[in-house]
């Protein structure tokens, strides 16, 4: 099978970095009479240029709070390549999901099983929708970093009906554009999705033993052959891959990602910067930030408000289902923290109008002393985050996009709620997100990665 | 005899929906058990009592069940979605019948529907989710919706 002979080249191309990583060892641990030549590779260009705006669907429609960048696509080995412009920056999920649209002018090339079936992808979102299409090698760059022929998901344009009894496991919700098919710029409400978040693949090792036509709620691994789609196990060399941790540079343990402040009623957009690996390069040292660990779900497991507790005990099957204690996420476009209910004391309310929080009077609320506490109790600090009155703000300046403070329910009440730390939070800040199983020089206590700031 | 035969199949067909759960009787948890390939473990509280289904592959389901015997609340949670098909019953309907006004998406991250006796929330980023779904009037008295979770 071709997935597997991908596996093995993969465990060879380890096995040459062993060597490699053997000899260096010996030229370094020689007697001193041994002359050692080394020899710098220049540092690569570890950032790209972000920006906090609508995005391609502009104000009617757009984004509100959506972080963007360019990304550029190449068929794998060549120079023929396209840049996707507004690409959505998303540290909540994992791997490059491009509209097959915006890649028309590439001929990438597909995986394929020994029959010649191509691998197939349908990854649900929390919201009820939806993106299906093919698993793509595509080379990735992104500044002066490359991730060489990178299995990316390209969303649409399938020949193929999306296998809805095996994949759709959450009724689509008519509200919601496209009959939820993330598959056009007006849906998806950008060119893509850069998933640069904790993981380094969207499935992981548990998807690669997973046997041919099983049914596996929730699954989303395909092949389809004769024109009916099965699910099919995948090893992770062939599984969409976050593009940061294959990059050929030492820029691929992590992000950081750094924007400005915007005034208390919002502004039209703003730019900002996101930057490849931390602890590798002179741009991306860790200085003072406070380090908190995350769990196996790349969620920071507890949360303490008003004396109440929020814990992720969905990422612990044997605890139960419940919150997701808190998540830096820059692809959610508010702050989806506690509810309505129990913020009614600082006179927050549902404001079902916008879809966002209001506050009584039409003013800010602070909600303050939101206390963190990462995995293994590494990392622990209070923040605190102001939310406005959606109905003043996104009246007042329909051409405003970047918001610090817009917000809205994460769950129905304490016992599902969780801290859902989105785009707003990163404004002002610089925020770094490594990618677990990656190694951070001085940081040694984090085995699922951390997030800092 | 044959038509008492007959008759206890019959009532089986009837008691037995093709799917399960919300809204249903406890014994329909066996058929989401058989679908989610799951442990059935049973935790039993002075007003209701609690399935907890637990599968090899990271999702866990709880089904909450009345003294009357219906299941008025299920939660899910864990790296994948189940098939809330399974779990929501008949109850499908109302996540893909909601108005606008009633419900709230949070895009490409989560939805909440709440109608006159259905509340439904569903979060969640790759390989981590959550949610939940009750029907308030079968909620038992003394209990409050805080334990659907």
């Amino acid at each position: 099978m071709n997935f597997r002979r991908r596996a093995v080249n993969n465990l060879m191309f380890f096995f040459l970095f062993l060597t490699g990583a053997l000899v260096l060892t010996s030229c370094g641990g020689g007697s001193s009479t041994t002359t050692t030549t080394t020899t710098t590779t220049p540092a690569a260009n570890n950032s790209v240029d972000l920006t906090v705006g609508f995005g391609p669907n502009g104000q009617a429609g757009g984004y509100i709070n959506g972080v963007f960048t360019t990304v550029t696509i190449c068929q794998a080995g060549t120079s023929t390549c396209t840049d996707v412009p507004n690409v959505l920056v998303d540290t909540g999920s994992v791997g490059l999901r491009v509209l097959s649209s915006a890649i028309s002018s590439l001929t990438l090339s597909a995986i394929k099983d020994t029959s010649g079936d191509a691998l197939q992808e349908c990854i649900q979102y929390g919201d009820t929708s939806f993106s299906w299409g093919p698993v793509l090698l595509a080379d990735v760059k992104l500044g002066g970093e490359t991730a060489a022929s990178l299995p990316i998901q390209s969303i649409g344009g399938n020949t193929f009906a999306v296998p809805s009894s095996n994949c759709l496991t959450m009724p689509v919700n008519p509200a919601l554009p496209n009959n939820g098919n993330e598959d056009t710029v007006a849906a998806l409400g950008s060119n893509g999705i850069l998933g640069i978040g904790d993981g380094i693949w969207d499935c992981g090792t548990g998807c690669a033993n997973v046997s041919t036509g099983s049914t596996y709620s929730g699954y989303p691994y395909y092949i389809c052959p004769s024109g009916s789609c099965e699910e099919i196990g995948v090893p992770t060399s062939d599984q969409a891959a976050n593009p940061v941790a294959a990059f050929s540079s030492s820029d691929k343990n992590g992000v950081i990602i750094t924007l400005p402040a915007v005034p208390s009623n919002g502004t039209t957009s703003v730019t900002g910067t996101l930057t490849f690996g931390i602890a590798t390069q002179s741009n991306n040292a860790l200085g003072s930030q406070t380090i908190f660990g995350v769990d196996a779900c790349g969620d920071l497991p507890t949360v303490t408000y008003n004396s109440q507790q929020y814990t992720d005990t969905a990422c612990t099957s044997n605890t139960g289902t419940g919150g997701l204690g808190a998540i830096f996420d820059t692809g959610s476009n508010a702050l989806y923290v506690l509810d309505a209910t129990t913020l009614s004391p600082l006179g927050i309310s549902d404001c079902t109008a916008t879809g966002y929080y209001c506050v009584t009077g039409g003013g800010t609320a602070t909600i303050s002393n939101i206390a963190l506490l990462g995995y293994n109790s590494v990392g622990s600090g209070t923040v605190s985050v102001n939310i406005g009155d959606a109905t003043t703000l996104l009246n007042a300046n329909p051409t405003f996009a970047a918001y610090n403070n817009l917000g809205s329910d994460s769950g129905s009440g304490p016992s599902t709620d969780f801290f859902d730390f989105g785009l707003p939070f990163f404004l002002g800040k610089t925020i770094y997100i490594s990618i677990g199983g990656q190694t951070v020089s001085g940081v040694s206590n984090a085995p699922n990665g951390f997030v800092a700031f | 005899m044959k038509n008492i035969v007959w008759l206890a199949f019959l009532l089986v067909i009837v008691s037995c929906p093709a799917w399960a759960a919300l809204g249903q009787y406890e014994g329909s948890i066996s058929l989401d058990k058989q679908a989610l390939k799951s442990e059935d473990q049973v935790r039993a509280f002075p007003a209701y009592k609690v399935h907890q289904l637990t599968t090899t592959h990271g999702v866990t389901v709880r089904e909450y069940v009345s003294a009357q015997g219906l299941v008025f609340g299920v939660s899910w949670g864990g790296r994948f979605m189940p098939d809330l098909h399974q779990l929501l019953g008949n109850y499908v309907n109302n996540v893909q019948s909601a108005s606008a006004s009633e419900t709230h998406i949070r895009h490409l991250r989560g939805i909440t529907i709440k109608t006159s006796d259905f509340v439904f929330t569903n979060f969640g980023h790759m390989q981590s989710w959550a949610g939940s779904a009750y029907v308030p009037s079968m909620i038992p008295a003394n209990v409050t919706a805080e334990v659907v979770r």
